[in-house]
């Protein structure tokens, strides 16, 4: 045996042992420790100055206490905005999301398109809602319309990845099964593709709904409309006590949302 | 059943028929293959994993193209612009059943009919005398609680027969079966290859992919064992093991001698 073959051996031998799945996962959880620790030093963080702002912390949450309730007509006012904004923005970010994920599904499109199509999807994903917000209160003032038009893009972002997932996951050969049964292109996306796809994709739907009532109280702070807007300017004013009813508010109104779209959530599943 | 314009001519004719080269296989998954399959036979489709079982029979539907050769289905050959008329002729029985599961059974049946109807005619749901042939047949094949269940929520012998009914309810002279009784168990099984036997006996054509000899003895007439995309065997179904230990000696040989 000539000594390269040897080498070739040896190396195979190792690759195919199973120590080396071992050796593998020591080396995963080395790696993992070394980012944890690199990012620990990145952060800086002192443990002194966490001692020393911690009066800071409890002063402010103690201002925060106790809620003001003579604001509560205000507060609701900027939280039905809220929540319209976020009811168009989702429809709006929902329907823009449609083509974008039948261009993106794996099992629809040729490749160029796909990665035409994911490369929108990410460059969507990777601007923050608050630029978003920023872009729309220059291009159409303050207040929710711009609002409304941030999360409408904003949505795209998610909602498009979400629907090419549900496309992607249609059983391919329940649809063959309906060709051979010589079903029209509409027929088999009206028997085939849609009882699979609809569920899973209003309960995505529905679910960004939720998101972007708290996503919409963010805008606000710049001036996009929204409960936001009332919350920041209260607490800029000093006034912690209403800060802190805009919040409750808020508070009951996602938990009242949250439960309500799991159980419609569920009964999509199940249906 | 509509009556066959021909009965003469077979049910299904493969000429040397030959896929798209595979790189990783090195071979064309169909390698030539030459059969033909008269009317009311009844045939098991054998061979190993990747012998080219399901693909012969998926380009007889026209859903796997080919290369070379031709394909005629009662004297209609497969291509793009008589797959209507081909098609019309066939049942097709997939593997696990491939119903969607989100559609109960009644309207996973009924999508049989699909290609009798119009887009518009389907567009608000199916006829009533669709409707009732369907529920009929989920009866038959003795699924009547089932009828207004989820697909999903069925077990894999309960899909089978809805699937059977989809196909039945096209009323088609070919049954071609993809590895029907995979994953199924005993009873199952046994319903299954029972109601194949009873289309047969009305006269349909059967051709069924399997992976059980003895399965394959007790119901079928005649075998035909592919291998490496050829036909290997083609005859009676009673010494087929003993095809197979040579098949799998000869395999053994080949891949001894290539190493």
């Amino acid at each position: 045996m000539k000594f390269t073959d040897r080498i070739h051996l040896t190396i195979s031998k190792i690759t195919s042992n199973q120590y080396n799945v071992w050796l593998m996962r020591v080396l995963v959880v080395i790696g993992l420790g070394w980012a944890y620790i690199w990012s620990l030093h990145g952060l800086k963080v002192n443990p002194e100055l966490i001692k020393t702002s911690l009066p800071y912390m409890t002063d402010f949450l103690s201002r925060l206490l106790p809620p003001d309730f003579s604001i509560l007509d205000v507060a609701i006012k900027a939280l039905i905005e809220t929540i319209q904004m976020s009811l168009w923005g989702t429809t709006i970010g929902a329907i823009l999301s449609i083509p974008l994920a039948l261009l993106s599904a794996r099992n629809l499109s040729p490749t160029w398109l796909r990665w035409l199509a994911s490369l929108i999807q990410n460059v969507v994903r990777s601007v923050p809602s608050i630029i978003l917000g920023l872009f729309f209160v220059a291009a159409t003032g303050l207040g929710a319309p711009a609002g409304t038009l941030a999360l409408g893009i904003y949505t795209i972002g998610y909602l498009a990845k979400f629907y090419q997932e549900a496309i992607e996951s249609v059983d391919q050969r329940s649809l063959e099964a309906l060709q051979v049964s010589r079903a029209s292109w509409w027929q088999i996306a009206q028997y085939g593709v849609m009882p699979q796809v609809l569920p899973l994709c209003l309960g995505y739907t529905l679910y960004m709904f939720e998101y972007n009532i708290r996503a919409a109280s963010v805008l606000g702070v710049v001036g996009a409309g929204g409960i936001g807007f009332e919350l920041v300017s209260y607490i800029r004013g000093f006034e912690y006590n209403k800060a802190t009813t805009m919040m409750l508010v808020l508070l009951v109104v996602v938990t009242a949302i949250d439960s309500l779209s799991s159980q419609l959530r569920n009964k999509f599943k199940v249906d | 059943m509509e009556p066959l314009s021909d009965r003469n001519l077979p049910a299904i004719a493969c000429q040397n028929i030959r896929t798209e080269y595979q790189s990783t296989l090195q071979r064309p998954i169909l390698n030539g293959i030459d059969v033909q399959i008269n009317h009311g036979e009844f045939v098991a489709l054998l061979g190993m994993n990747g012998a080219g079982k399901s693909t012969l029979l998926r380009s007889l539907v026209g859903l796997v193209p080919i290369q070379q050769g031709e394909i005629q289905i009662c004297g209609t050959s497969v291509e793009q612009r008589h797959i209507g008329e081909v098609r019309k002729n066939i049942g097709f029985l997939f593997q696990g059943g491939a119903l969607v599961d989100q559609l109960s059974c009644l309207d996973n049946v009924l999508c049989g009919c699909l290609g009798e109807l119009t887009t518009w005619q389907s567009l608000w749901g199916f006829p009533k005398s669709d409707r009732r042939v369907a529920m009929q047949l989920l009866q038959k094949m003795g699924l009547q609680e089932q009828i207004y269940q989820k697909a999903r929520q069925l077990s894999g012998g309960q899909r089978q027969r809805v699937a059977i009914a989809r196909t039945l309810i096209q009323s088609p002279h070919i049954l071609l079966a993809d590895e029907p009784t995979t994953g199924l168990d005993l009873s199952g099984i046994n319903q299954v290859m029972e109601s194949l036997a009873e289309m047969h006996s009305r006269g349909l054509t059967v051709v069924v992919v399997l992976h059980d000899l003895s399965l394959a003895t007790q119901y079928a007439q005649r075998a035909i064992i592919l291998d490496a995309g050829k036909v290997w065997y083609d005859g009676d179904c009673q010494n087929i093991e003993r095809q197979f230990v040579r098949l799998q000696s000869l395999s053994q040989f080949q891949s001894a001698n290539a190493a």
